[in-house]
């Protein structure tokens, strides 16, 4: 019958969907780990403020601004400027984060990368692993960090590495490993603290709102 | 810490529970342990004690909170480090949030992230205030301003010829028979608090506005039923009496008729009742809430007192209050005061919104226990203050002065310590 398939072929297409089993775990698991944000985002919405009754300094709007911009800027902030190589280091990793997160849908929708592009990505993406392998270590070796630390950080920080470093094996080598480690991180990041990727912004916002309201924020200079 | 019984356990948790709102939801989920911020807190910048980072705090109410009201914490408590509320973890919570924290913000402004680590701390107290475990020191401070209407137990009658006496000091000085500091005055212009500090230890402060007051001609009154502007509850974390102190005084406005309340320099003072009191009290206010630093501030751009800066020949520096600047976003007006009111002016490093704690915020002055501790967090400020060269410190705080005063012996600074008012005070040219 004209529009149906013969069934040789759905048994064909059925043998291909199970020999790339790994790319339907990852897909399974960019929409749990897809759900899982959005039960955080709906959280945060349901949450949302609750009514101040104090008269406002009226400066919310700008100090939302300010919060996500120069009260970010690196010179302001002592978790920085005192911190200088961590600063750095951090700032790689999630950058490589970032690019390895693209790059997951770049592969997972074949789009074709070209090959200039690829080294720059290969290189970048090597400092990044480097960044986290150093991050990791620091956390393992320091003493302050060792005090807050807690199994969930270690898992997030390996699950983050461990995905660059497939990222970067499969631009050059095709290899399905690079599906599971991504389909881990997926899996993970609503559940552990990999899921500040979502309240960053919120908490951001929640601080502005109260430097905003009463007048703290954005400074003025004087 | 003993054993705690179950009905005190719920207790607490239900306040973790009640506060469940959009601000504590995100700073408990943001926290990611870097530990960057320990180098913003006093305590673990002066002790080097680990167990006095912010995020350590910041772990600890999470890891309760977590371990009962998030599926992670529920079903792997030992992946996420949750622990049960506890003897063990309530011991933890007194000795770090009413010990080792003087709520001055300071780390919600360095956090990589923004976690509002204060606010986190805050209901940590309310926590431990809903269960009865508030130190006692601390809940003595809060009985006495609601058994004898202020913080130091003094008597109206005591309170009444105090003013009487400075009143006579003010005809005296300003040589004027009808100057007068009135009480109880309805219809006024302005209702003025006072810290009770100030009738108790240091009246030269309430001498001081009511000279300023006398030359702004100003109508203004207070309260000897409710005149004092701090709210210790807003330290302990006792929601229901900090709503209490609050109603009193604004019972007391309404009493009076008063146009605009006036606070005294107390930078929790101005915290507590601009800004938290009127959600303590969930209503708007219907009449202006302004500290004396802004009025002061008006008072000088206006004309409406003369001040001459060349009276005041020393090297001055300024302690920015924790409550009054980061919480309360009053940075300018305490500068533009100095700049017409002393020529020889010398900003600490950091200042302003980047301010450090005295190491009296948060109820410190009152928890004799850790007296210590503040004593050794002071010496930061000490610091700052000795290379700034000073010889006058001016803080619009009476709890700020309170421990400068403190620190001043202890680390011996050799600097004189005043409010904005005893400065403008001695600038006052009277026409």
């Amino acid at each position: 019958m004209q529009g149906r398939r013969p069934a040789e072929t759905r048994w064909m297409c059925l043998i291909c969907l199970i020999m790339k089993w790994y790319l339907v775990i990852t897909y399974i698991s960019l929409v749990v780990c897809i759900a899982g944000c959005l039960y955080h985002v709906i959280q945060i919405i349901r949450h949302r403020k609750t009514r101040d009754f104090s008269k406002s300094a009226d400066t919310v709007g700008s100090a939302i601004t300010y919060s996500f911009t120069k009260a970010m800027n690196p010179a302001r902030k002592e978790s920085a400027y005192l911190h200088v190589p961590t600063y750095i280091a951090g700032m790689l990793y999630h950058l490589g984060t970032f690019l390895s997160a693209v790059l997951l849908f770049v592969f997972l929708f074949s789009i074709d990368l070209y090959r200039t592009i690829e080294l720059f990505i290969s290189v970048f993406l090597m400092v990044s692993i480097l960044c986290g392998t150093a991050i990791l270590v620091k956390r393992i070796f320091s003493k302050l960090l060792r005090e807050i630390t807690v199994i969930d950080d270690y898992i997030s920080n390996i699950l983050v590495t461990a995905f660059q470093v497939c990222t970067l094996v499969y631009i050059h080598f095709s290899l399905p490993v690079y599906y599971i480690a991504a389909s881990a991180l997926l899996l993970y990041i609503p559940f552990g603290k990999l899921r500040h990727a979502v309240y960053f912004f919120a908490a951001r916002y929640y601080l502005s709102l109260f430097y905003g309201h009463r007048g703290t924020w954005p400074p003025i200079k004087h | 810490m003993e054993h705690l019984s179950t009905h005190t356990i719920e207790k607490g948790l239900e306040i973790l529970r009640k506060f469940d709102d959009g601000r504590f939801l995100t700073s408990i989920n943001s926290c990611v342990h870097c530990g960057l911020c320990a180098d913003s807190c006093m305590y673990y910048v002066s002790m080097k004690e680990n167990a006095f980072i912010p995020a350590k705090k910041v772990a600890l109410i999470e890891s309760i909170y977590k371990r009962y009201y998030t599926f992670t914490g529920r079903t792997f408590p030992k992946l996420i480090h949750a622990k049960e509320l506890n003897g063990e973890t309530t011991a933890e919570l007194i000795d770090l949030f009413y010990g080792a924290c003087t709520l001055c913000g300071r780390c919600n402004i360095h956090c990589a992230i923004g976690v509002d680590i204060a606010y986190l701390v805050s209901i940590g107290r309310a926590m431990l205030a809903e269960m009865g475990l508030t130190p006692p020191t601390l809940q003595s401070t809060v009985d006495a301003a609601l058994t004898s209407g202020n913080n130091m137990r003094i008597a109206t009658d005591d309170f009444v010829e105090t003013l009487k006496w400075l009143e006579e000091e003010l005809r005296d000085e300003v040589n004027d028979p009808d100057a007068s500091i009135p009480l109880n005055e309805k219809d006024r212009n302005l209702l003025y608090t006072l810290n009770p500090r100030e009738p108790k230890f240091f009246p030269l402060s309430i001498s001081a506005m009511a000279k300023i007051f006398y030359a702004a001609r100003e109508s203004w009154t207070i309260s000897t039923h409710m005149y004092d502007v701090t709210n210790y509850a807003f330290f302990t974390g006792n929601l229901n009496e900090a709503r209490i102190i609050a109603q009193r005084m604004l019972d007391e406005v309404k009493k009076l008729n008063c146009r605009e309340l006036i606070l005294a320099e107390c930078g929790h003072g101005e915290r507590a009742f601009r800004w938290e009191a009127p959600n303590y009290l969930q209503t708007n206010f219907d009449f202006p809430v302004r500290t004396s630093v802004e009025l002061l501030a008006q008072y000088i751009a206006s004309g409406r007192i003369k001040v001459d800066k060349t009276l005041m020949k020393e090297k001055v520096t300024l302690h920015d209050p924790c409550n009054l600047v980061r919480s309360g976003g009053i940075i300018q007006e305490q500068r533009y005061i100095l700049s017409k009111t002393v020529t020889d002016f010398v900003e600490m490093n950091p200042h302003g919104a980047d301010n450090l704690c005295c190491g009296g915020g948060g109820g410190q002055l009152s928890m004799s226990e850790y007296n210590e501790r503040r004593m050794k967090i002071g010496e930061l400020k000490a610091e700052q203050i000795k290379k700034t060269g000073a010889s006058v410190v001016v803080s619009p705080c009476h709890n700020c002065v309170d421990q400068l005063l403190q620190l001043n012996s202890y680390y011996k600074l050799r600097v004189k310590i005043k409010t904005l008012a005893e400065l403008v005070a001695e600038a006052l040219v009277l026409e």
